[in-house]
């Protein structure tokens, strides 16, 4: 059982996540925006972090790269609608592990956290 | 073959002094007032012509033009509604023959006169055959777009004539064959570094509705109700113009602001009955509400935002660039409310906007979506610059493929 930071700025994402998660997983905080998703990293240190992108105040990408920078060993999946490959370069270079495009269906989400979290 | 901003706007502007000269003939001989309302010149699917005449019983007047510019025109009045204009023209108790004849009659002199102030504006003759008589239901009211062998998207113009004080519009179209029309726009251009070449255009509509059709995609696999994209375009008006082309409808939904090859506005609408409908759909509990409600708002703010990736993202793929957009703000209010303000930003900058428009539904009418792209105008040019024609199919990034490497 992996601890999992949910970062999403939709209140919606968040509950849809926290269903498909919270069965195999402990979820350790749900945040809205890039600067909390770093400020509860830090404090949690979860073995995973499941980054939006596209959010209010910092953007995922931004977070993801402050978060892998200090933390190396940190698992971060960017779960997010954008589905372009130069944001997916991006997100490579900042550092993600695993990127899934919304909408996904359950098994995509637990598959994708396998790959990166094993079991 | 390439047309500009300048060119476009002289040919809206001369359609739309045409539909008004139509309007004022039939203001002289009938004493009703109108007025055009806007008028828009668009590139779209052949297949897709006279959407917006669904569910209309319709009756009008056609004809074929030839000459300095080659196609055919059509006049269209809701059929209950030209009675009306048979009794200015004829007085009560006229027979249904003389009402016909009458209609004929009065939509020979509009139509002529539009068509005349083509000639004159191109210095040209344009020679036109009788009227003929026409009636249906919805788009089938309209001639067969000229046929093209080599592409399947027309130029259409369209105008939305207003009978000032009553809920009632008439519309004029015109059907231009593809080439001739292309030519005279290549001919009445301005500077040259405004100039889109056509072919890009019509390659853009064509990845605008693979957009469509990935953000019907994405609401099927989230709400499980099989939708379908029915109508993509590309529409050109004046910036002015672009809120009247929303009604006043209440909507609910979600507007972005992307930052990218274009920049712009991006809409998600739907109407209150199918947002609720869709939301509901979305949850994992069952509402049964008749009313919207903040959880609906939470659900369609996503939904707007999954929408608006699958819409745009394309574009970026194809153009090997990133479209960066803000995070979804949810809108509820009539249709010309939400779009004012965005049209007002725009038109800080440019006098006339491409306005991308799809339709989304399903069969068995659950709901229905529009999608609009406001671009800015001069950006959309240069992304069209930038536009590899052997690369149009290549809206999908691989994750795999860039994860993996």
């Amino acid at each position: 059982m992996a601890d999992v930071l949910i970062a999403d700025d939709s209140e919606f994402m968040r509950n849809l996540l926290r269903e498909i998660l919270e069965e195999d997983h402990n979820i350790v905080g749900e945040v809205e925006n890039g600067v909390e998703a770093v400020e509860v990293f830090k404090e949690q240190q979860p073995d995973l972090v499941m980054m939006d992108i596209v959010m209010p105040i910092r953007d995922g990408i931004e977070a993801t790269n402050e978060i892998k920078t200090e933390h190396p060993e940190a698992n971060v999946i960017m779960c997010t609608s954008v589905g372009q490959e130069e944001k997916m370069k991006e997100a490579v270079k900042a550092g993600a592990d695993g990127y899934i495009t919304k909408p996904f269906q359950k098994p995509s989400v637990i598959e994708a956290i396998q790959d990166v979290v094993p079991t | 073959m390439k047309v500009d901003v300048q060119s476009l706007g002289t040919f809206n502007q001369l359609a739309h002094e045409g539909a008004q000269a139509a309007t004022d003939a039939m203001a002289q001989m009938t004493g009703i007032d109108t007025h055009v309302n806007v008028t828009r010149i668009t590139l779209m699917e052949r297949a897709q012509l006279g959407e917006q005449l669904a569910g209309m019983s319709l009756v009008g007047i056609q004809f074929n033009f030839e000459g300095g510019l080659t196609g055919e025109t059509v006049l269209v009045f809701e059929r209950e509604k030209s009675a009306a204009i048979a009794e200015a023209l004829l007085g009560e108790g006229a027979s249904e023959e003389m009402a016909q004849s009458s209609i004929e009659e009065i939509g020979n002199i509009m139509m002529s006169g539009f068509i005349d102030g083509w000639a004159e504006f191109l210095e040209t003759s344009i020679e036109h055959d009788p009227p003929t008589y026409v009636e249906g239901e919805g788009e089938a009211i309209l001639p067969e777009p000229p046929t093209d062998t080599e592409r399947n998207q027309v130029f259409v113009f369209r105008s939305e004539i207003q009978w000032d004080g009553e809920d009632v519009s008439f519309y004029i179209y015109m059907l231009p064959e593809y080439e001739p029309l292309t030519a005279l726009m290549a001919e009445h251009s301005g500077a040259s570094e405004d100039a889109i070449p056509v072919e890009k255009l019509a390659a853009f509509n064509e990845m605008t509705r693979e957009g469509a059709r990935q953000a019907a995609g994405n609401v099927e696999m989230m709400t499980g109700i099989e939708t379908e994209a029915e109508i993509s375009q590309i529409s050109f008006a004046p910036i002015e113009d672009i809120p009247k082309q929303f009604s006043d409808e209440v909507y609910v939904g979600t507007v972005v602001e992307f930052v990218g090859a274009p920049s712009g506005f991006l809409l998600v609408l739907f109407d209150e009955q199918s947002a609720i409908t869709v939301a509901e759909a979305l949850m994992p509990v069952e509402m049964d509400s008749e009313e919207l409600t903040d959880q609906h708002k939470a659900a369609i703010e996503e939904l707007g935002n999954i929408m608006t990736s699958g819409f745009v993202d394309g574009w970026a793929n194809v153009l090997q660039q990133s479209v960066e957009h803000t995070p979804p703000r949810v809108v509820h209010d009539m249709g010309r409310a939400v779009i004012d303000p965005l049209a007002a930003q725009l038109g800080q900058f440019q006098q006339h906007a491409f306005l991308i428009d799809s339709k989304m539904m399903t069969e068995e009418l659950e709901f229905a979506c529009e999608i609009t792209a406001l671009p800015n105008e001069q950006e959309l040019r240069e992304a069209l610059e930038q536009l590899d024609l052997d690369r149009t199919t290549e809206t999908q990034a691989d994750v795999e493929d860039i994860f993996g490497a």
